[in-house]
């Protein structure tokens, strides 16, 4: 069991990063959050293998490399597939859903609208990451 | 000679002679037989002589007048008989320069033209042969071919006939048609990812500016008065129906453009699973009468159908004792299903507009005037139809069929 | 019953027992054509009937013997007449093998209206042939005689035992054995 989470968060939206950081902040949690702008950011970030987060949250619509794209090629690495990866999109295309989970994702959130809801959810996923047991690399 | 001798001699003979006259007679009405019989089998056969003039010159006519080309050759591929049409087609005049059938096959059929001249020879014909040939000038033609087998009096094969037609203009248009509907294909879901990506684009907005309004109350809880605490409320309302209005259109412009086939669709399960999705409040009761029956559809399509119109009536009873009765019944050729709620009713003068898409007759929250719409065109795609009977303050019955 | 039949009949009779024994019979028949006989002609069985059963009285020898015989004479004019049908048969049970199917076929192309008996094979080898005789004539030893002089037409012998299946002969089994 972990009690800090060291979360990577790839999202281009400068609200939706304010929105997590506050939502741990008021929830009074201890988790790190590790912010990245896009795909490419967060590759490069991931190229650091002695400090890999312990889960990565994901947007789909990015400029770039989009979520998809992404996802596929933290797949194909040796060490990066084994990391966590939950999808945070505003997408209900049922499309996207299935190539998601063909890639492979450990979760598909969508986002609310309302912030409440919102911080509910992440309260949650926060909550059942911290109590499963993860890959120590 | 004894008198007893004599009588027994003259009687002989009295015999011979009446039976030689017996046999003339016997063979003369024979012979009377056999002239008329061959009387009558030179007006036969004359008869015949007629009929095969007669034939021939239908054939002949058949042959000159028939637009499609009709070719004969030998079975060594020789032609031997080329009508004008075939002259025109093929452009070779064969009474100058011989042609075989080899010269005219387009290369990349020449595997297809031997499978089907091998099964000319084996069953005697071949219908609906469809492949390209070369013209005298090595232009390239598509051509529907049938043909047959000729045989002499031995029942031995001589040669080889058939109708050729071309058909490049008709293959050209099959085609365009295939390219078109490929085309179409492509931008349909091109159009169906713009959608999505407009909707995406549209609904981040609304959750920042939730966000955004969220946290200004959070963090001026302590100066903000009653009237901007009820400001806030309504910009919050207001960016719920902004995203139910989005959810609504990607719904409504998403239908019809799935590439999922039609399926046996069991209608008992999906108004059993509609507990899971929709929230039905305890003073309502949802009533199914009878058995509903197994239709060919699209699954999520009628689905949606239920939810939207069972939704609908939860959303407008007004009673305090709410029902909702589904009901079926059978016709030859379609099933008619009707939905009916004590609600509040609708006008009929409002009975047509509300199929049509942002007609809200209500300014509700939850309501964008959407959802009839997506109804009416999920019916439209299962050549379905909809109408509906009410009397406003009582309730309302939609009804609707759907083909068996 | 066709007129050879009985012209033939009539010659063999004059010949063996001489032309007071063929007025003699005719006489004791009662016969619709006063014993008139053309061979183009077509005649009643029954009168062949008649004058078999007083040829039968007047000399003492039975129906089937007189048939016997005269059969063996009948053959002689079927060699005269149609040596081309013969020709086409190499061997004797090949050729009564084949009565019903081929022989009394091109029999009914010259004669249409013929009655003819049936001979169904039951058994067939090289040396061997089993048939059925059916015809309400019974006149199965005619038919025993045209054999006999089928095999010696092919200068061969045979053993042939007929087997009455109805007592009335109507119905009777050819058991034949090429010696």
């Amino acid at each position: 069991m972990i009690n800090t989470l060291k979360v990577l968060l790839i999202e281009d939206d400068t609200i939706e990063v304010m929105k997590l950081n506050r939502t741990i902040s008021s929830l009074a949690l201890k988790h790190e959050i590790i912010e990245a702008n896009n795909g490419e950011d967060a590759l490069k970030i991931l190229e650091q293998k002695e400090n890999l987060p312990h889960i990565i949250l994901l947007d789909l619509n990015m400029p770039k490399i989009n979520g998809i794209e992404f996802l596929s090629i933290l797949k194909e690495d040796e060490i990066l597939k084994h990391i966590p990866t939950i999808i945070l999109t505003t997408s209900n295309n049922q499309k996207d859903l299935l190539e998601c989970y063909k890639i492979g994702i450990a979760g598909y959130i969508l986002k609310p609208l309302k912030y409440e809801a919102y911080v509910s959810k992440i309260e949650k996923l926060l909550a059942y990451w911290s109590i499963n047991e993860l890959i120590k690399i | 000679m004894s008198r007893n001798e004599i009588d027994i001699l003259k009687r002989a003979l009295q015999r011979e002679k009446a039976a030689r006259k017996a046999a003339e007679r016997i063979l003369e009405d024979k012979s009377r037989e056999l002239y008329l019989t061959s009387e009558e089998l030179k007006t036969t056969n004359l008869k015949l002589e007629e009929l095969l003039d007669e034939k021939s010159t239908q054939l002949q006519g058949v042959f000159e007048n028939i637009i499609d080309a009709y070719v004969v050759m030998d079975l060594k591929g020789n032609i031997l008989k080329f009508n004008d049409p075939a002259i025109a087609l093929f452009g070779y005049d064969i009474d100058k320069a011989p042609v075989n059938v080899l010269r005219l096959i387009y290369k990349k059929d020449y595997k297809y033209a031997m499978q089907s001249f091998k099964n000319l020879k084996k069953n005697g014909f071949f219908t609906n042969y469809s492949a390209r040939i070369y013209t005298k000038s090595k232009a390239v033609k598509w051509v529907h071919i049938n043909a047959s087998l000729i045989f002499n009096k031995q029942k031995k094969p001589i040669a080889a006939q058939g109708i050729v037609r071309d058909i490049t203009e008709l293959k050209n248009l099959e085609l365009q048609k295939e390219l078109l509907l490929k085309k179409l294909e492509k931008s349909n879901d091109e159009l169906q990812e713009y959608a999505h990506i407009v909707s995406h684009d549209l609904k981040s907005p609304l959750r920042s500016i939730d966000a955004l309004v969220s946290w200004i109350k959070e963090d001026n809880k302590a100066h903000l008065n009653a009237a901007s605490l009820q400001n806030f409320d309504l910009i919050s309302n207001t960016l719920e129906k902004m995203e139910h209005l989005i959810s609504g259109i990607l719904n409504y412009s998403s239908i019809g453009f799935d590439s999922v086939k039609k399926e046996a669709v069991d209608l008992n399960t999906i108004v059993q699973n509609l507990n899971t999705i929709l929230i039905v409040p305890e003073h309502i009761t949802i009533n199914l009468k009878t058995k509903l029956p197994i239709v060919k559809g699209f699954k999520t399509k009628l689905e949606q159908l239920f939810q939207n119109l069972i939704g609908n009536a939860i959303k407008f009873i007004d009673k305090e004792k709410g029902f909702i009765e589904i009901d079926v019944k059978e016709t030859p050729s379609y099933y008619e299903f009707s939905i009916k709620d004590n609600g509040i009713g609708i006008d009929k003068k409002y009975h047509e507009k509300i199929f049509k898409i942002f007609n809200s007759l209500t300014k509700r929250k939850d309501s964008t005037g959407i959802g009839l719409s997506i109804v009416k065109k999920i019916l439209d795609i299962h050549h379905g139809e909809i109408w509906l009977e009410s009397v406003v303050g009582e309730f309302t019955t939609f009804y609707f069929t759907l083909k068996k | 019953m066709k007129g050879i039949v009985f012209t033939e009949f009539l010659d063999l009779v004059e010949t063996k027992f001489g032309l007071e024994m063929v007025d003699k019979i005719i006489e004791q028949s009662q016969l619709d054509s006063n014993g008139v006989y053309t061979s183009v002609g077509t005649y009643q069985f029954s009168e062949m009937l008649q004058l078999l059963q007083h040829l039968s009285a007047n000399t003492g020898i039975d129906i089937d013997n007189l048939l016997l015989v005269y059969a063996e004479h009948f053959f002689g004019v079927l060699e005269a007449s149609y040596p081309e049908l013969l020709a086409t048969y190499k061997d004797p049970i090949e050729m009564l093998a084949s009565i019903e199917n081929h022989i009394h076929v091109e029999v009914r192309k010259i004669y249409p209206d013929a009655e003819l008996p049936v001979f169904i094979v039951e058994e067939k080898t090289a040396q061997s042939l089993v048939m059925v005789y059916k015809s309400s004539r019974a006149m199965h030893h005619f038919g025993l005689g045209l054999m006999n002089k089928t095999f010696e037409h092919f200068n061969s012998t045979a053993t042939i035992v007929l087997e009455k299946i109805k007592a009335d002969g109507t119905e009777v089994k050819f058991i034949i054995n090429k010696n």
